[in-house]
């Protein structure tokens, strides 16, 4: 009979399981059907992840005040055998075993407060569920989407922001964060403790910007290029770094007694993880993307295109899986693995798994991101342990603007001293301005909720969350007719070349010699990446570049015959390939570093550039289709500088 | 030896994950994709498998396991005392599941003749359904006194148990896909394909969901909700999200199954409790050999009685080859190990599922060409009429069995066509013409105007859909009510008017050419 009841009480359990997945889900689909809504009536100021909060919102206020507070039966007992926790448990009752699993550490003030409401606490997630399921397929569909030619373009910047930007921010929202900590002590406000280290992770967590509905609103509107390739970029990128900047300063313990103090030797040790973890999870990430680049190019699996998609997403999921298990950061792993993927993969792929993969990855996706959403919105009433803290939601949102000010407008700044196509001062506000933050931020605060701190800051990212989701992405459309940032910008449109030949005349002038010395270094390690991609990468991961054969030195011969793919000879393929790619390259790099690429490797430049003459105009139809724009500007490159003309495949062969 | 312990615990999952993520989306899939034309010709032969042959399976191997279990326990091999019927017929219905994917993956690349393909891929997928509930209705058979002796009223509340759950499944299943129709019909989402595929995939999960959550069996739900979604929702989707809703669960079931046969290799080692007791399992062997044979001849028996084109015996030989288990049967072993007698079913399914695997999906080529079965079938033919004429001259005489059930099948093809159709997609004919006159805001209401539009040319497709069903299951009795059957002259006439219809209806098309003559003037009287 007990074990009918047993029984019967995993029946019931299971039962409620399936009621609050039921709630999400149909949560979900009710968000489909307004945003439809919205869509077809063009309304622009709610997104689909602000109207996601808004419902979740509701359900929240309903299962809260809503449905009855049943207890289950909770007894504690004491056990002193040994001082760790055991991760299972088998008690025996009156002859009956029963096993009991661990679910975590309570701290003894709140033994009382165990979560009392069954509901609720069947809607409230493990938060591994958001680092493991939800939040991999985001940031893979944003690593997979950042396939434009424009995020190359800008690449330079880009990484400022999101490694630099993202570092000033923390520590400016830490130290404002610290400020207003102190001050609630001194008026009495806080009653727990509350470190330095813990306003550094507020710092770290809150730069994790997630302007998902401005980047919604430019996408419909065709809002400039740039600007959204450096947004989409930085944020993007700025996710890994939070990340991994967050779980650095957790790692961060001093020697000492105090542990709280600052200790030179634990700081260099959280720095080294922070390398540590960033380059074993890119290197991780990247090298599964390359195998699935292997593998796809070197098999015909592109005659099955669904055993080609499975490929693709099971190589892709397993890249997180091993960064996890390795001890790196699986979301950053996959993060890297979707840019590999779309840069080398994605040209292997048959014709229908590229529209499979990009679909696939699309709604799954827009199922994550709106989940989290919704999630979100119910958290606010559902999660039980909430510390409102008026003046530290105050600070944080000033130490954000702030923090967001701080990092944009200098950098922007010195980027503007080294990039031809400067940043203008409206896209440097609207950047500004779209300092929101968004599902990764929130992941990161409910990971942890053990500490009074950290509830406090759960809490009030939470609140920072819905303020910039519904006001600033609100206000996304006036304030781009504001700033007079021109919309319906047709994306395969060259910017306007205001002075383009100036600066080319500029670069080839006698003072472009003295020029700025880092610059002319991180242009040289630029440039040596991408003709080192161009001429041994692309060809030995794709089916296009320039044959190995002719790039290898003539001693690995063998090699490069047995790593060249067939089409790769065929008809005018390489010349075409070569040329478009090479391209994007000067385009790039003259248009990021302007002068110095010019000094720095001239001769070789041109010549490819010339071959883009004839090789691009011919092709360009056909090339791919974020190289196209760039073989414009190579045709001009050519005639201003006028250096002989030699072609490189006559060169090499 | 500690480490190989934990290792080998975390790769045995909880067997609920079978039941809540990987099995859905294959069943999902099979429900999806029956929208086939050949399915709703043999649809009564289908039914008659996967219901009663489901049954008599089941009870076969209950009686043969339950006879070996008597004899284990006479020679001393087993404890007298745990193994019961219900344990047996337990058993039975677990194996009863046959999921002949191997075969119809080798039949689907060879283009197999089409009947014996909807035949084995039906049967296999609403088997599925009634193994899980049947399964479920054995277990929670409990008399009140002695635990294992016969209690009719016990049986009668099993009985009753497997009809409400069945129903209840079915009724949940097509609610949330009916809810789909309309919403994609009466909404413009296709405007915006991948909200239509989200709302899709999440709407066809709270199919399941909401099952579970009353207490019903969502699989079975799940299966339901795909065919009514394929039925109707599908019409009403864009083309692109025809292609992503049909490219997702494609993928989806993929990963799935391969992940279960996966599974089910690793469970041969990592699982703990085995119990390898050969007489059982060669017993188990011998009763599926026995219940599949008992299951196909005779029940084909009996359907080619009624059958215009009737099962010949190298179908019936091929099918009864077929009977491979797979992963609904491990699935359902799986979720229960606690007694020793579960333990003997379960490693007796996982070396039942990798023979029948391995040795009969390695034989089916070798098999298709003794049994002289026909390839490389274009699907779009029309199977061969000649004994049609023949038939009809001796079937004056009918059993009213039969006629009923023509009837009750024609009552549904007409309301379907008539009434779901119309309102559920943006074919059929357009409701105002169908519906009686006092309801006339209603239907105005719910008819789509591209429903006038098309009317004509989908009335008459769906139509003869219909017409050529009943024709070919129950052609007898279909005749009479509705003036001549369609005749093998007819047919030839009309074909070439085919290339603008819709898939499925593309090879009934010439069936009815003549048919259509006789719905239009009738559709034509009732609208003026």
């Amino acid at each position: 009979m007990e074990e009918l009841a047993t029984e019967k009480e995993a029946e019931e359990s299971h039962r409620q399981d399936s009621v609050s997945l039921l709630t999400f889900i149909l949560l979900l689909t009710l968000t489909i059907l307004t945003i439809w809504l919205f869509k077809h009536r063009r309304v622009r100021f709610l997104h689909e992840t602000g109207l996601a909060m808004i419902y979740g919102l509701i359900v929240g206020v309903i299962l809260r005040y809503g449905t009855p507070a049943t207890s289950g039966r909770d007894k504690s007992l004491s056990c002193t055998q040994e001082d760790r926790a055991f991760s299972t448990l088998l008690v025996n009752v009156s002859g009956k075993f029963f096993e009991y699993t661990l679910k975590g550490e309570i701290s003894p003030g709140k033994l009382n407060s165990v979560e009392q409401n069954d509901m609720l606490r069947k809607v409230t997630f493990d938060p591994e569920v958001f680092f493991n399921i939800l939040l991999p397929p985001i940031i893979f569909h944003a690593g997979y989407s950042l396939k434009k030619r424009h995020f190359f373009r800008n690449l330079g910047s880009i990484l400022a922001y999101a490694f630099l930007g993202t570092a000033v921010s923390c520590f400016i929202i830490g130290n404002l964060m610290y400020g207003v900590v102190k001050l609630m002590k001194i008026v009495g406000q806080l009653s727990d403790k509350f470190y330095y280290t813990d306003c550094l992770f507020f710092g770290a967590i809150i730069s994790a910007t997630d302007p998902v509905t401005v980047l919604a609103i430019f996408n419909e509107l065709h809002a400039d290029v740039d600007l959204y390739a450096l947004l989409f970029g930085e944020s993007v990128l700025n996710d890994a770094v939070a990340i991994v900047l967050s779980s650095s300063i957790v790692a961060y313990q001093p020697a000492g007694l105090n542990t709280h103090a600052f200790d030179a030797a634990a700081f260099f040790k959280s720095v080294g993880i922070f390398l540590g973890i960033f380059s074993g999870s890119f290197t991780m990430g990247s090298v599964t993307g390359v195998v699935t680049a292997l593998v796809t190019k070197f098999t015909k699996l592109h005659c099955f295109p669904l055993l080609e998609t499975a490929l693709f997403f099971l190589m892709s999921w397993s890249t997180f899986l091993l960064a996890e298990a390795c001890g790196f950061t699986g979301v950053v792993a996959v993060l890297f693995c979707g840019i590999t993927q779309a840069h080398y993969t994605y040209n292997n792929l048959s014709v229908e798994s590229r529209s499979r993969t990009k679909q696939l990855f699309e709604v799954l996706h827009f199922l994550a991101e709106n989940f989290i959403f919704s999630y979100m919105g119910l958290a606010l009433f559902t999660f039980q342990k909430h510390v409102f803290s008026p003046i530290f939601i105050i600070g944080a949102f000033v130490a954000i603007f702030l923090g967001r000010a701080a990092h944009i407008y200098p950098l922007s700044f010195f980027l503007n001293l080294g990039r031809r196509h400067k940043i203008g001062w409206n896209f440097q506000h609207m950047m500004m301005f779209s300092g929101l933050r968004g599902a990764m931020a929130f992941a990161l605060a409910i990971r942890d909720t053990a500490s009074y701190a950290r509830q406090m800051m759960f809490t009030t990212t939470l609140l920072i969350v819905f303020f910039t989701v519904w006001i600033i992405g609100g206000g996304t459309t006036p304030m781009l007719s504001w700033l007079n940032i021109r919309v319906g910008v047709d994306p395969d449109q060259d910017p306007p070349p205001n002075n383009d030949s100036f600066q080319v005349l500029q670069g080839d002038g006698p003072d472009s010699v003295g020029g700025n010395r880092t610059k002319q270094e991180s242009a040289w390690i630029f440039r040596l990446w991408y003709s080192f991609d161009h001429n041994y990468l692309k060809p030995t991961l794709t089916h296009s570049g320039p044959p190995l054969t002719t790039t290898l030195p003539s001693w690995c011969g063998l090699l490069a015959r047995c790593l060249t793919s067939p089409q790769v000879y065929d008809n005018q393929e390489p010349l075409r390939e070569e040329d478009s790619d090479f391209i994007l390259t000067e385009g790039d790099l003259t248009l990021t570093y302007g002068d110095s690429t010019v000094t720095a490797n001239g001769s070789s430049g041109s010549h490819t550039a010339s071959t883009s003459l004839e090789g691009g105009r011919r092709t360009k139809s056909s090339a791919e289709e974020m190289l196209e724009r760039d073989l414009g500007m190579g045709d001009q490159k050519v005639s201003s500088r006028g250096t002989p003309l030699v072609f490189p495949l006559q060169e090499n062969a | 030896m500690k480490i190989m312990q934990t290792q080998t615990e975390i790769m045995t999952f909880d067997p609920e994950i079978f039941f809540n993520v990987l099995l859905p989306p294959i069943i999902f899939h099979a429900g999806y994709s029956l929208k086939k034309k050949h399915f709703f010709q043999n649809l009564g032969s289908i039914l008659t498998y996967a219901f009663l042959g489901t049954a008599i399976s089941c009870i076969i191997i209950g009686l043969i396991v339950y006879g070996f279990v008597k004899a284990m326990i006479y020679v001393g091999q087993l404890k007298n005392g745990d193994f019961h019927f219900t344990d047996c017929l337990f058993f039975g219905s677990l194996m009863s599941a046959t999921d002949p994917v191997t075969v119809l993956a080798i039949f689907h690349e060879l283009h197999v003749d089409p009947d014996l393909y909807t035949l084995l891929f039906g049967e296999s997928v609403f088997n599925d359904a009634v193994a899980i509930v049947l399964t479920y209705s054995i277990s929670i058979y409990s008399p009140k006194e002695n635990p294992n002796a016969f209690d009719t009223a016990a049986f009668f509340q099993s009985v009753g148990n497997f009809l409400g759950i069945f129903t209840g499944s079915f009724a949940m299943g097509s609610a949330y896909a009916v809810v789909t129709a309309l919403l994609t019909k009466f909404t413009k989402l296709c405007e915006f394909p991948m909200l239509e595929t989200g709302l899709f995939f999440l709407l066809s999960w709270s199919a399941f969901l909401s099952a579970e959550a009353a207490g019903l069996t969502g699989i079975v739900a799940v299966l339901f909700c795909g065919v009514t979604q394929a039925h109707y929702t599908y019409n009403n989707l864009s083309s692109d999200s025809k292609t992503r809703t049909k490219q997702l669960f494609e993928f989806m079931n993929f990963l799935a199954e391969n992940v279960i046969f996966c599974y089910m290799g690793l469970a041969l080692f990592t699982f703990q409790n085995h119990i390898f007791n050969a007489p059982f399992i060669l017993g188990a062997f011998l009763a599926i050999f026995v219940a599949r044979a008992c299951n196909i001849y005779p029940l084909s028996f009996l359907l080619n009685l009624g059958r215009k084109q009737r099962i010949p015996w190298n179908f019936q030989h091929m099918m009864m080859f077929s009977g491979l288990r797979g992963a609904i049967a491990f699935a359902l072993a799986i979720r229960n190990t606690e007694s020793q007698p579960k333990q003997m079913m379960f490693t007796t399914t996982l070396l039942l599922v990798f023979f029948t695997v391995w040795v009969f999906g390695g034989g089916t080529t070798p098999m298709l060409t003794w049994l002289q079965i026909r390839v490389g079938v274009d699907l779009d033919e029309n199977p061969k009429e000649e004994p049609s004429s023949h038939q009809e001259a001796n079937n004056s005489d009918k059993s009213v069995t039969k006629a009923e059930s023509a009837r009750l099948f024609r009552m549904w093809y007409g309301f379907d066509h008539k009434y779901l159709k119309p309102i559920l997609t943006h074919s059929g004919p357009p409701l105002t013409s169908t519906l009686p006159e006092w309801c006339g805001p209603l239907s105005r209401l719910l008819t789509s105007p591209q429903a006038y539009g098309e009317q004509l040319k989908e009335d008459d497709a769906d139509c003869i859909v219909n017409q050529d069903e009943l024709a070919m299951t129950f052609q007898e009795q279909t005749s009479i009510p509705c003036s001549p059957s369609p005749g093998p002259v007819v047919d030839q006439k009309a074909s070439p008017q085919t290339p603008s219809k819709e898939n499925i209806y593309e090879g009934d098309l010439g069936l009815g050419g003549y048919e259509l003559k006789l719905e239009q003037t009738l559709g034509q009287s009732q609208m003026n």
